[in-house]
């Protein structure tokens, strides 16, 4: 309401966000986890008195940097590009909350970044013991920065007494804090082992090969082991409408919650049968399908945490549309498009019923929906007429809670019906126009142009 | 037509604002730093790269130099996010206008970045095999760098420009409103186009004493050649900083004549680049210093001229505060922590005993 909206045509802002946030959530666990792995592998090599072995995590190191310090940390910037374009007034009040909470998280990444270098570097100018030393900072600096933004991510599920008490410490040491952060810990030591498994399958000493792949699939198998209970955990913390959503309320929203438990026990049974009991059959394409099923698991799991938030964006304060819960009665009695700013019509123009709707709809809509792409809204009103259009628009919250109720002045919302109304042809043999019309008359335009359209 | 200017977030800023634009200025001449190396010295390597066909000097000096440019960039990313925390936390109802109304161009940024970062892996870890073109791959790169740079430029311009917002609205589809590309901004783009290719020519010359021992002819000669892209860049830049200057709106101009700070600041900026200029042939390290302290009166100038822009619209020091001192107190001793780490691995890496068998 307070920025231009941008819709990214076919995609729809959530989507632009998703995708990036889910390859950076793929890699950047593997920032923390990866960093656990080589320093604790390069000890058992110096441990075991192998070379072979510290040959494998010196090569591993560079892939590790060319994954994790170019797309890590760039697409983790590119969260923070689409968030803001995206929902910029929840973007600017979790800045506002946690700024030094993010100061913090920079000042790990600066010590991450500095150690990863001299760790990648630093093979041939350190001693052993220093280098390991080095290996263990950049982990302590990634995790780290793991532990402060997991507080803020759980903070827009869960802000538990932020709502009434505004501070930083209440919004950081929110309900879902710990169960999540033990849940990413998780994720970061199985995503250690996908990746190893990857570079492992390119060794090619065979018998350090069969070695190094067994030892990658125990991390992997170690990591999903812990992810189901520590999960529970954190489902027993969130708000009773999200767990519902998730649980049958929003049949899309359960059949991926489901295939987030599918993918994780397939990545496991894998693991355990592939990998860990049989490493001579084990290779890079082996190794790359597990990668996939991986991704696919972050994929909907991400998905699925974020669809259980809605209606808000952030709980109980902020819709997903970026209305304060705190704003919507002072605007359904100013009217959406007087407080909207980036609009063309300022009220309704009964000339205009559904150019005036269109932009309702950008206002309050377009953060989710698209008009023909991800989550079509000409797909979704497809069948209805005006009228149905209005009363679902009139009981939104109540009729589908995973949506927030319409904020506006009733010729707003009938406006957006009859742009609604307009992008499907007209059904027959149904009343067409909302019971009350507060914009009566033009009713038998604004379906009538309708009727052209395709 | 009013402005039509977001609200601010009803949220307290979480300190005062002086502090805030105190860091907002501190972490941008970091990054500028770090960004000025980047920037010019993948300009200065793709002339290298082209030259190094034909001179072996030229080729050995991109080889050597371009090992320096990932962590660079790394730093770069990192060292910018901060400003840009601090700049949405004060402006932010500005920036995410202006960023969105150019939306599909700043969300490229982040593409731009990430390919233009491989292709300096790219260079510098194919140098040899890559062959003659190492140049092309160079030259990408800076283009690359360069649009970053001058998408930067737009977003950036165009927040101090709130007046336009709502006609720039009015004539475009949001997401793809670049704002007007206007001899101003080109202008700025060029200012900081030719300060990093200076920083970066200074940096060369600072990088080239490390081969001094293994071979000293190379490090005599890139001393050299540092020195003449710092000093033909920073020439030029007495050009381009008037051309920027006036480019300004008379009023803003006015606005700064008439304050002391500000003049002090271009007064004192301009003469550290003088002095900058006149040491570098005989001391790298004083005209080192002078470059910083010019960089930084520069900064804090920059700075001066965005509230002159902003005066009429918006001041951050009428919003409401609610310090959180408590965790800031903790930033602040972790960044003291988190450079003495820094510090001591930068130590341990580069002492002279540091060579394993």
């Amino acid at each position: 309401m307070n920025y231009p909206v941008w819709e990214p045509f076919m995609l729809g802002g959530g989507l632009v966000i998703g995708i990036i946030a889910i390859l950076h959530v793929f890699v950047s666990h593997f920032a923390v986890g990866g960093g656990l792995f080589l320093p604790l592998t390069e000890r058992k090599a110096y441990r075991e008195n192998n070379p072979a072995l510290l040959e494998y995590v010196k090569s591993h190191s560079k892939f590790f940097v060319l994954v994790v310090l170019v797309f890590g940390a760039v697409s983790g910037v590119g969260i923070w590009w689409s968030i803001a374009l995206v929902n910029p007034e929840a973007t600017a009040t979790l800045i506002h909350v946690f700024v030094w909470g993010w100061a913090i998280e920079w000042v790990f990444f600066i010590v991450e970044i500095a150690a990863a270098f001299i760790y990648y570097y630093g093979w041939d100018r350190l001693d052993p013991k220093t280098h390991l030393l080095v290996g263990w900072i950049y982990f302590g600096a990634a995790w780290a920065s793991l532990l402060v933004i997991n507080g803020i991510l759980t903070f827009m599920l869960t802000p538990g007494r932020w709502i009434k008490t505004q501070t930083f410490a209440s919004a950081y040491f929110n309900p879902g804090m710990l169960p999540s952060l033990v849940v990413r810990t998780a994720v970061c030591i199985a995503l250690a082992g996908v990746y190893a498994l990857i570079t492992s399958s390119a060794v090619a000493d065979v018998a350090l090969r069969n070695q190094v792949i067994a030892y990658a699939a125990k991390w992997l198998l170690a990591g999903t082991l812990i992810i189901p209970f520590a999960g529970i955990w954190y489902i027993s913390t969130i708000p009773a409408l999200a767990r519902e959503i998730s649980m049958g309320g929003a049949p899309a929203v359960t059949i991926f919650a489901g295939l987030s438990i599918f993918f994780s026990a397939l990545v496991m049974a894998f693991t355990y049968f592939g990998p860990h009991q049989r490493p001579r059959h084990f290779n890079m394409v082996f190794a790359f399908l597990l990668a996939v099923l991986a991704l696919s698991t972050t994929a909907v799991t991400e998905w699925v945490r974020e669809a259980v938030r809605k209606p808000y964006i952030i709980y109980g304060y902020m819709y997903s549309n970026g209305i304060r819960v705190s704003d919507v009665e002072r605007t359904r009695e100013v009217g959406l498009l007087k407080s909207a700013r980036w609009v063309r019509h300022h009220e309704v123009d009964p000339q205009a019923l559904e150019r005036t709707g269109e932009e309702v709809y950008r206002v309050q809509c377009a953060s989710c929906h698209t008009v023909d792409g991800y989550n079509s809204i000409r797909f979704a009103v497809k069948g209805w007429s005006w009228a149905m259009i209005d009363y679902q628009l009139a009981h939104l919250s109540s009729l589908k809670g995973f949506m927030p109720g319409f904020v506006g002045t009733d010729a707003e919302r009938q406006a957006l019906g009859a742009w609604l109304a307009s992008l499907n042809p007209v059904p027959t043999n149904i009343a067409i126009e909302p019971a009350s019309s507060a914009v009566r008359g033009q009713a038998t335009d604004a379906t009538g142009e309708g009727a052209s359209q395709p | 037509m009013n402005p039509v200017i977001p609200a601010p977030v009803p949220v307290p800023l979480p300190a005062p604002p002086w502090l805030l634009e105190f860091l907002l200025v501190f972490t941008f001449v970091l990054h500028l730093l770090a960004m000025d190396f980047l920037l010019g010295g993948v300009i200065i390597l793709s002339v290298s790269s082209f030259l190094g066909r034909h001179d072996s000097g030229h080729h050995e000096l991109a080889r050597r130099v371009s090992h320096a440019l990932p962590p660079v960039t790394a730093f770069t990313i990192t060292l910018g996010v901060a400003p840009l925390l601090f700049v949405q936390l004060l402006y932010g109802q500005l920036f995410y206008t202006s960023s969105d109304l150019m939306a599909w161009y700043w969300l490229a940024v982040v593409f731009l970045v990430m390919l233009g970062y491989y292709g300096i892996y790219w260079y510098q870890m194919q140098h040899d095999e890559l062959g003659t073109r190492a140049a092309w791959v160079m030259l990408s790169t800076a283009i690359l760098f360069m649009l970053v740079a001058f998408i930067f430029t737009q977003n950036i311009t165009t927040m101090l420009h709130p007046q336009d917002f709502y006609r720039l609205f009015l004539n475009g589809q949001v997401g793809t409103i670049l704002g007007s590309v206007t001899s101003l901004n080109i202008a700025r783009l060029a200012h900081f186009v030719v300060a990093a290719a200076a920083l970066a020519g200074l940096g060369i010359a600072l990088l080239s004493a490390r081969w001094r021992t293994e071979s000293p002819e190379l490090a005599r000669w890139g001393r050299r050649y540092g020195v003449t892209w710092f000093m033909g860049a920073t020439l030029v830049q007495f050009l381009v900083g008037l051309w920027f200057l006036f480019s300004l709106p008379v009023e803003i101009r006015q606005s700064l004549v008439g304050d002391k700070l500000a003049v002090g600041l271009l007064v004192s900026g301009i003469f550290l680049a003088l002095l900058g200029l006149l040491m570098a042939p005989r001391s790298l390290l004083a005209a080192s210093v002078a470059m910083l302290g010019a960089v930084s009166a520069m900064a804090v100038l920059r700075h001066l001229v965005r509230v002159a822009y902003l005066r009429p619209y918006f001041d951050p020091h009428s919003l409401a505060v609610r310090g959180q001192w408590v965790v800031f107190s903790i930033f602040v001793v972790l960044l003291l922590a988190g450079l003495a780490t820094v510090g001591w691995m930068l130590y341990v890496f580069y002492r002279p005993a540091a060579r394993r068998a």
